[in-house]
């Protein structure tokens, strides 16, 4: 599902937009929107702590999924919908908020019926953050939470950065079936806003894109980032980042690291994981000690 | 030509495209150095990539070709049937059906076994329900037929099954149950299947001898003193064994066990029994050779086996069709 949501590049130009896009909202929404629906969790993840007590009606399914939303908790005290365009023409909610990748033909018909939809790119790294926080809270009306919670994140990030140095580990964010994420990916940025190179990038993987095993052991990454996944049912594609071949690896460090669902989706909680990943860069590699 | 010979010949064959499959791989790693590398031991990235990656993968490619090939020989025997084979008649794809049915229901959690429990449960079920078709009725169309809409059934449940799990990402794991692959295998898939294929093998091998006097008739083997109940448990136990857990570690791989025994029986004695070997060894060099095509023909990843296999098998399964409407028909 990740997947989907990390496939184009040009992430300067999307965060420029947007920015552009919320100061020509703002002024014509005079009147916030009284009743808004979320219907990806990428949304959900923005507007649940952004919005005003009673302003978002309903958030998606997957909000509520321990594996993959960081807010699965709050979620709970919401009604969830699954996307579909019926739900939302029942609900006529003043505000739809959805991704620009998934469920396209919901957003297509949404738009025909004159619902009001504000799309939100899901090619996001830690850069574009702030702005997708701050339109969210133009959209909302609600431009001074949204304004403190950005300064917040960025200098939050800022203070994480500072501390990284000479020392930068390799590490590889290693997925069901093999799958390595690579540059232009919101992994790739908090693996680098953490200290780590990221081998993916380095071996010229941008999105996400297939590591065979084999080469993964030729590198010998320091730390390999595999999914907790655990909640779901099985499949034999999340035994491949559990392959015996990396475990025999002696000095390579492999486990979950970062908190379940913080780094899916670009909203506040991915501070978490780029707090969890600085912790295990500055274990593995102090930066105090020479190399 | 002469039994042992022939067998020596196909053993060395085997051997060979053995060392082939361990010298291919994504890591630059030459036959020389792979191989100190697999005798070293220690945590240098070439012990663990020929130890952990590679021999398990020629180790299943060796033993799934062998029971494949064997399975067919002994089936085509045991029917008198020249189409029949796990893939065609319907085994390999209940297998895996059975397979996919337990392990992604998660009734036992996401431990391995779940897969030869089911694959075997699978098999075991397909080949009794053909052995009765065959009992019924002695043309060689119905149980093709039985077979064709066995394969069908079982392949729309494992859609079904994959589709109807909570995790996303086993729908797209329905291409490895389909058209089987042997990528990313590992030393825990060698430990299950190896002994339940060894254990087939045993079985199949015991009902060698009944499967010649078979060759007569079942009344004339009967009046030969061939107990029948006796030898169509062992091949109904040795062909499930064995298919089930080729099945539940690499997937359906079709097609090996119906090319194989016609390739190397005109070299033998045409004596059943004496094709077994042979189908089972030059079943291993086929399906070897064809998982490293697999490996070499796609600059990056790389291809499910049983697209290769299939594009081997199914030509010939036309050929044979036509051939034998002409000579049985």
């Amino acid at each position: 599902m990740r997947k989907r949501r990390r496939k184009s590049r040009n992430g300067f130009l999307r965060s420029a937009l947007c920015a552009a896009a919320a100061l020509l909202l703002s002024p014509v929404h005079a009147e916030p929107p009284a009743r808004v629906m979320s219907l990806n969790l990428c949304t959900d993840v923005l507007a649940m702590p952004l919005a005003a007590p009673g302003q978002l009606v309903s958030v998606s399914f997957l909000a509520r999924d321990p594996a993959l939303s960081p807010l699965h908790v709050e979620a709970e005290t919401y009604p969830v919908n699954h996307g579909r365009a019926e739900e939302v023409f029942l609900a006529r909610p003043d505000l739809v908020l959805t991704g620009t990748y998934t469920l396209h033909n919901t957003t297509q018909l949404l738009k025909r019926l004159d619902m009001q939809v504000a799309e939100f790119s899901f090619v996001q790294t830690l850069d574009t953050i702030p702005d997708d926080i701050r339109r969210m809270g133009a959209l909302l009306g609600r431009e001074r939470q949204a304004e403190a919670m950005a300064a917040d994140f960025e200098a939050q990030l800022a203070g994480i950065e500072a501390r990284r140095c000479a020392r930068r580990p390799t590490a590889l964010a290693y997925e069901q079936n093999g799958v390595a994420v690579g540059e232009g990916t919101l992994a790739h940025s908090v693996l680098a806003a953490a200290g780590f190179r990221n081998l993916a990038a380095e071996r010229g993987i941008s999105g996400m894109a297939p590591f065979p095993l084999e080469l993964v052991v030729s590198e010998r990454p320091d730390v390999i980032i595999i999914p907790s996944g655990e909640s779901e049912g099985p499949a034999l594609g999340a035994r491949v980042p559990r392959h015996r071949a990396l475990r025999a690896l002696p000095e390579t460090r492999i486990g979950a690291f970062v908190p379940p669902g913080t780094w899916s989706c670009g909203g506040p909680a991915v501070l978490d994981a780029v707090k969890a990943l600085d912790a295990l860069r500055q274990e593995i590699a102090p930066c105090g000690e020479a190399p | 030509m002469r039994p042992l010979f022939l067998n020596l010949a196909l053993a060395l064959l085997a051997m060979v495209l053995f060392l082939v499959s361990l010298a291919v791989g994504p890591a630059e790693l030459g036959l020389v150095e792979g191989m100190r590398g697999l005798l070293a031991g220690g945590g240098e990235a070439a012990t663990i990539i020929m130890r952990e990656i590679r021999l398990p993968r020629a180790l299943l490619g060796l033993s799934i070709g062998f029971t494949l090939g064997m399975a067919g020989a002994v089936l085509q025997g045991f029917l008198r049937n020249p189409l029949a084979e796990p893939g065609i008649i319907g085994v390999s794809a209940m297998a895996a059906f059975g397979a996919v049915a337990v392990f992604y229901s998660g009734l036992a959690g996401s431990s391995l076994y779940a897969l030869p429990a089911g694959a075997l449960l699978g098999a075991l079920a397909a080949v009794l329900i053909l052995m009765a078709l065959a009992a019924r009725s002695g043309s060689t169309l119905t149980l093709i037929l039985a077979g064709v809409a066995l394969s069908s059934l079982a392949g729309a449940l494992t859609a079904l099954a994959l589709n109807l799990s909570p995790n996303p990402f086993a729908s797209y794991e329905i291409v490895f149950w389909l058209l089987g692959s042997l990528k990313d295998r590992s030393m825990e898939h060698v430990v299950l299947a190896m002994p339940l294929m060894a254990g087939g093998w045993l079985l199949v091998a015991l009902s060698a001898r009944a499967i010649d006097a078979l060759s007569l008739g079942e009344e004339a083997a009967a009046s030969l003193g061939v107990h029948m109940a006796r030898t169509r448990f062992l091949i109904v136990a040795g062909t499930a064994l064995g298919v089930g857990a080729a099945t539940a570690v690499a997937g359906t791989i079709g097609f090996v066990g119906l090319v194989v025994p016609h390739l190397v029986r005109p070299l033998t004695s045409r004596m059943p029994s004496r094709l077994i070997l042979p189908a089972g060894l030059g079943g291993a060099a086929l399906l070897l050779a064809a998982d490293v095509a697999a490996r070499l023909v796609l600059a990056a990843g790389e291809l499910n086996v049983g697209v290769l296999t299939a594009l081997i098998g199914a030509p010939f399964f036309l050929w044979l069709v036509v051939r034998s409407r002409r000579e049985v028909f």
